[in-house]
């Protein structure tokens, strides 16, 4: 499943984040040890409205109103780096999901989300990791997300992805007033939040020029090379110590001597 | 005329176990105790008071100096394995024990560290049963713990010499195999460490980022290895009199500086080949600081080394402190610099408390095993001058 | 010893310890795995997919930066209420084509803040400003009263919506320590002399610009600036009488009583949360010195009233200072739907004719009442008969704004337009109801209202006597320089916060 995005209808309302606090129960306006500079995510925040000023091609000052949340990558960075599990893609929604009981708080996902969405309860003294869940509970009730669903304007529109990928593209190239570009469509193999815009995306705090292959490819790559080079190396390591344990044994004995076991098996 | 005299200590034997108390051990004993107050308020409080993280930096001087450094200057152990018991180079034998105490403690003090560094700490055995087999992190999990626990019975030939004698042949007819899966999972985790940083391309600064960033680390880690044997035994020198014939050490460092050469080839190819000339010299912070890295670290060592200077007093010496060090700062590189954004995490007090407060225990640790176990030479070995023996209980 | 063990022991060992290693692993296995989130609630409304149509759904965008209303997200449980309000009563959400142009559009009104149910929208406060003032020695505190607030106030303290109250409320207010209290409906008796003036030489010399549009409240203001600024031409160039009685206040009244007017503050005590917006608005002041400083809702007086422990049944009943604090019948129905018609006919009769206007312009029913569009018409001699139209509500105002668009020259001559429903006695400041909208309580506010006009000594603005003061003595005549300089403002075209076209896709 998937959402779009139309940052074109969103006037701020911020519906979206209240429904989020609602729905998952978190915390308002708590006094934070970590200062963020602008309203932002953060363990009590799973999603935010920013307040974006940019300066259209004509001179013009506009406001856009950007949505952050995880964004559900289709191969998802976290997931893939989440050594206890923590982090995984639920099979029924593909949501990215967070089981806390599974984290050991290495915060090796933070380092590895591309778009720097998971975010830690540093001021807890068990902290856990903290992100949109895509209200993966809704999902399976058949209910949209809760922030969609209480999205007043239709910025916010959930359904299948290709379904909203065709869509997105269909309006697009209705109005010419929007960018040509889907974001989330191909970045770093898709993601399952997609984003229109009339704005450019870099003005809007989008992270451009990403790959179209997700970075986990690169871990793939790699560890699946491992097994077969720590074969070898063993194989080799455990031969030459063979070797020199014959060599040492033919050195020091004389060869007439009844011989041990190892050499038959 | 006066003579000097030489320093006296005082050293304690308590159930038949020496203990030396020098003045640096005071210290050390010192930086012990208030990192062991800093550690219980962290694993009490959470990363609140005691550390500058922040969501922009979650990763700060405990992972990137205790853990990425420390396995890395750890790998002296392995290396030397390598020659010795892989390769039978037996003339490297007489570093070899000294090599393999590093490299463990160096190994349980990355534990230490990792323990406090991870925030549910009582979670901290979750991998073993919830296996997240794509992550690399996994592989260095399970690496790190199967070698530490290798080690671990490795240094058991030293251990069951004095202690649990009955074992001592298990272990002796154990060591080959031990030998041989020891030299596999540090080859493993070594390159897996830099395996960490390949799914964080898009947010790491491209000089620091290649898909052959595991080859680098293991590399790195090989000649740092015989760089920091190097530099042990020099310490050792100074504290015990324990001298190691300065050819054999020139020998080993420039078996590591042959690697080093390889690691810069490939390093030089690699950013030919995607075109990064332009951001090497760039003049930012990052490209200064990779030069700094390349030159100080890299450059200015393969010179000393495969040149008359490796001849004189202090030669050796400097060369390997210098590749110690380029290989911190690649480490640190890694974490910080490659993922620079707003610079506004630096570590706290307290996180340097900790970092301090565990080499200091690997010091303490260190000293106190030399003296009670067969590591350096034939025997045990003793403080220069003692004072005066003790006998308590 | 060492050589006798054998290799078969020893893989037993191995063995064994591997198999025990598997074991314990295995065993760990078995945990929870409820992924984080969804411990909370959401209304009824927001369960389904998310893509049918809903009643009610979400909440009105309020920037953070709004001069008049506030809202504390964490009391917010996206009910939708406020939409109503806005949507349905106001017609300014989904009112403006998106995408938005830089400013999130509110005019104001404040008539969320009576229909939010959890008290998650309130006025912006101001409560603490105005007692820091009245803390201040060196700052010579002036207060003045909306007339709608003597008809509501009452409310606030357990009395029966419409009670009389403004004996109670200015005994409350000096007790609270105002250096002065002067009546708003003195500012509306200026208000009309100027504004009827005004209405009269278009009617007569400049009837290019009629339709003439009210311009006494700043909801209205407002939403012509965003959403009609082609039409703002026909709107009164007169402040409001807030801002005129502020105005007055800081150069008459200061001049009168050798106060130096940077000493001076003006609290107005408002039905009317959009009265904060336009207090901070540039053009109102003169000389650099902003007319009104602070603006109180009636609710907030309440709160200021109770904090301070002020037993307001006990008071005994005090009267506004002179100067400025005598009120004609006139100002004082201004607080109703076709208060300000009713006042400003009766003084543009005078004006024109130079006769008091005859006894049904004294109670004329045809523009009175709770009925969002109103129509009559009333003959002058000399000027013909003015056609008059009476709005409150702006959704009823656009069916009467597009009309004037459409036909250019509509069929009224004198349009007034209140913002809020019944007009400022059912204003986003007043004290809340049972219901949001509740239209009984409104009306007997407002019959308290026209009974106040009926007793009063004197029923036309012209009349006042401090009035007629203030001009000899200050003004000279309506529209004279001075006056210009004080008393009328100017507007600002305000869509090109809101829309576009360049940029926008739908209409």
């Amino acid at each position: 499943m998937a959402v779009l995005v139309d940052l074109t209808k969103c006037i701020g309302c911020e519906s979206c984040s209240v429904a989020c606090k609602l729905w998952n129960k978190l915390p308002y306006g708590k006094e934070k040890s970590r200062r963020q500079k602008e309203k932002d995510l953060n363990d009590d925040n799973w999603t935010v409205i920013q307040e974006k000023h940019v300066e259209g091609e004509n001179g013009k000052a506009y406001t856009r109103f950007v949505k952050k949340q995880c964004l559900h990558c289709l191969e998802p960075s976290c997931a893939s780096a989440c050594f206890s599990k923590a982090l995984r893609v639920d099979p029924d929604t593909h949501a990215v999901v967070y089981v806390p009981e599974l984290c050991v708080g290495c915060r090796y996902c933070m380092i590895a989300c591309p778009f720097e969405i998971p975010r830690y309860q540093w001021d807890e003294p068990l902290p856990l990791v903290t992100k949109c869940e895509f209200c993966v509970g809704r999902l399976k009730d058949g209910d949209a997300p809760a922030c969609v669903s209480a999205c007043p304007t239709g910025a916010l529109v959930y359904g299948e992805r290709d379904a909203l990928i065709a869509r997105a593209h269909e309006i697009i190239a209705a109005n010419p007033h929007y960018v040509d570009y889907v974001y989330g469509e191909k970045e770093l193999g898709g993601t399952q939040w997609l984003y229109i815009s009339d704005q450019p995306f870099e003005k809007l705090g989008f992270k451009m020029g990403l790959e179209e292959i997700p970075p986990s490819t690169y871990t793939h790559a790699y560890l699946s090379k491992v097994p077969f080079l720590a074969a070898a190396w063993g194989l080799f390591l455990a031969g030459m110590s063979y070797y020199h344990h014959r060599r040492a044994k033919n050195e020091k004995k004389p060869p007439e001597k009844k011989e041990e076991g190892d050499g038959r098996i | 005329m006066k003579i000097k005299l030489p320093q006296m200590y005082r050293c304690y034997r308590i159930l038949g176990w020496d203990f030396t108390i020098t003045p640096a051990r005071v210290v050390l004993l010192l930086l012990v105790a208030f990192m062991g107050c800093v550690a219980l308020t962290r694993l009490l409080t959470g990363f609140r008071y005691i550390t500058n993280l922040t969501d922009e930096t979650p990763w700060g001087l405990w992972i990137s100096f205790d853990v990425l450094c420390g396995v890395a200057l750890a790998g002296g152990g392995y290396s030397t394995a390598l020659l010795v018991g892989g390769f039978k180079y037996q003339k490297y034998g007489v570093v070899a024990r000294s090599a393999l105490l590093t490299s463990l403690l160096g190994y349980l003090l990355v534990m230490a560290g990792l323990f406090l560094d991870i925030g549910l700490w009582p979670h901290f055995w979750r991998p073993f049963v919830s296996w997240g087999y794509t992550s690399v992190l996994f592989e260095v999990f399970w690496c790190i713990s199967i070698y530490t626990t290798i080690l671990t019975l490795e240094f058991h030939e030293v251990i069951t010499e004095r202690m649990f004698k009955f074992l001592h042949p298990y272990v002796l007819k154990a060591l080959p195999f031990l030998v041989i899966i020891g030299l596999i999972f540090p080859m493993m985790h070594q390159s897996s460490l830099g395996g960490l940083f390949l799914i964080a391309k898009s947010k790491m600064f491209p000089l620091w980022w290649s898909p052959l960033l595991p080859l680098y680390f293991l590399i790195s880690s090989f000649f740092v290895g015989s760089a920091m044997v190097c530099v042990e035994s020099d310490l050792a020198r100074r504290n015990y009199a324990h001298r190691i014939d300065p050819h054999i050490m020139l020998q080993l460092t420039r078996v590591g500086g042959r690697i080093m050469l390889v690691y810069l080839a490939l390093k030089l190819i690699d950013v030919t080949r995607q075109g990064q000339w332009g951001l090497v010299f760039q003049g930012s912070m990052q490209s200064n600081l990779y030069l700094l890295e390349m030159v100080g670290g890299i450059l200015v060592p393969l010179f000393i080394i495969f040149s008359p200077l490796a001849h004189r007093k202090y030669g050796v010496l400097v060369y390997s402190w210098l590749v110690v060090a380029g290989v911190v700062l690649n480490r640190m590189n890694c974490v910080f610099t490659a993922m620079y954004k707003s610079g506004d995490y630096f570590p706290s007090p307290f996180e340097f408390a900790v970092s301090i407060g565990l080499v200091s225990i690997g010091c303490l640790a260190y000293g106190i095993i030399v003296e009670n176990f067969n590591v350096l030479g034939s025997r045990r070995v003793t403080q220069h001058h003692i004072l005066q023996k003790t006998d308590l209980l | 010893m060492a050589q006798n063990i054998s290799r078969r022991d020893f893989l037993k060992l191995a063995s064994g310890t591997s198999l025990f290693g598997l074991g314990v692993l295995a065993s760990g296995c078995a945990s929870e795995e409820k992924q984080s989130g969804g411990d909370g609630w959401m209304p009824d409304q927001y369960h389904g997919r998310g893509d049918f149509p809903a009643q009610l759904k979400g909440r009105v965008a309020i920037a953070p930066d709004n001069a008049a209303i506030v809202r504390d997200d964490e009391k917010c449980i996206l009910c939708g209420q406020c939409i109503e309000a806005c949507q349905k009563v106001m017609s300014v959400h989904g009112y403006y084509p998106l995408p938005i142009k830089d400013e999130t559009a509110c005019i104001g009104c404040g008539q969320c803040t009576l229909w939010c149910p959890t008290g998650a929208i309130t006025e912006r406060p101001a409560v603490e400003e105005v007692e820091a003032a009245l803390a201040d020695d060196e700052k010579y505190v002036v207060v003045q009263t909306a007339p709608a607030t003597k008809v509501s106030l009452g409310e606030e303290f357990g009395l029966a919506p419409g009670a009389i109250v403004s004996a109670q409320q200015v005994a409350a207010l000096r007790a609270l320590g105002f250096d002065a209290v002067f009546d708003t409906c003195t500012g509306a008796d200026i208000t009309i002399m100027e504004e009827a003036s005004e209405a009269l030489m278009r009617l007569t010399k400049k009837q290019a610009e009629l339709p003439h549009f009210t311009s006494c409240c700043p909801g209205w203001v407002k939403f012509c600036e965003y959403f009609y600024p082609d039409l703002m031409e026909h709107l009164s160039t007169c402040k409001s009488p807030a801002a005129m009685l502020g105005a007055t206040v800081k150069s008459y009244y200061a001049e009168k009583q050798g106060i130096a007017p940077e000493n001076i503050v003006t609290v107005s005590i408002m039905p009317c949360t959009a009265k904060k917006f336009e207090a901070q608005r540039e053009e109102l002041g003169v000389d650099g010195r902003v007319d009104v400083d602070y603006v109180l809702t009636t609710r907030e007086l309440a709160r200021l009233i109770k904090r301070r422990g002020i037993d307001f049944s006990a008071l005994s009943p005090s009267g506004y200072d002179s100067v400025l604090g005598e009120s004609s019948g006139a100002g004082r129905i201004f607080a109703a739907t076709g208060g300000v018609t009713e006042a400003a006919v009766r003084s543009l009769y005078y004006f024109a004719t130079k006769q008091q206007p005859p006894a049904d312009l004294l109670s004329w029913q045809a523009v009175r009442g709770l009925t969002s569009i109103k129509e009559a018409a009333a003959s002058v001699p000399g000027v013909g008969t003015v056609h008059v139209a009476v709005v409150s509500g702006m959704a009823a105002a656009r069916h009467v704004l597009d009309e004037v668009r459409r036909t250019g020259r509509s069929r009224w001559q004198f349009i007034e337009f209140m913002a809020c429903p019944g007009g400022c006695l059912g204003g986003g400041g007043q004290p809340k109801s049972e219901f949001p909208a509740d239209e009984a309580v409104r009306r007997k506010r407002m019959e308290a209202l026209y009974a106040e006009d009926k007793g009063a000594p004197r029923r036309m603005s012209h009349e006042n006597g401090e009035v007629q003061a203030l001009y000899r003595e200050f003004y000279g005549a309506p529209l004279s320089a001075r006056a210009e300089k004080f008393l009328h403002t100017h507007f600002e075209d305000r869509s090109g916060r809101l829309f576009d076209r360049e940029t926008q896709s739908q209409a």
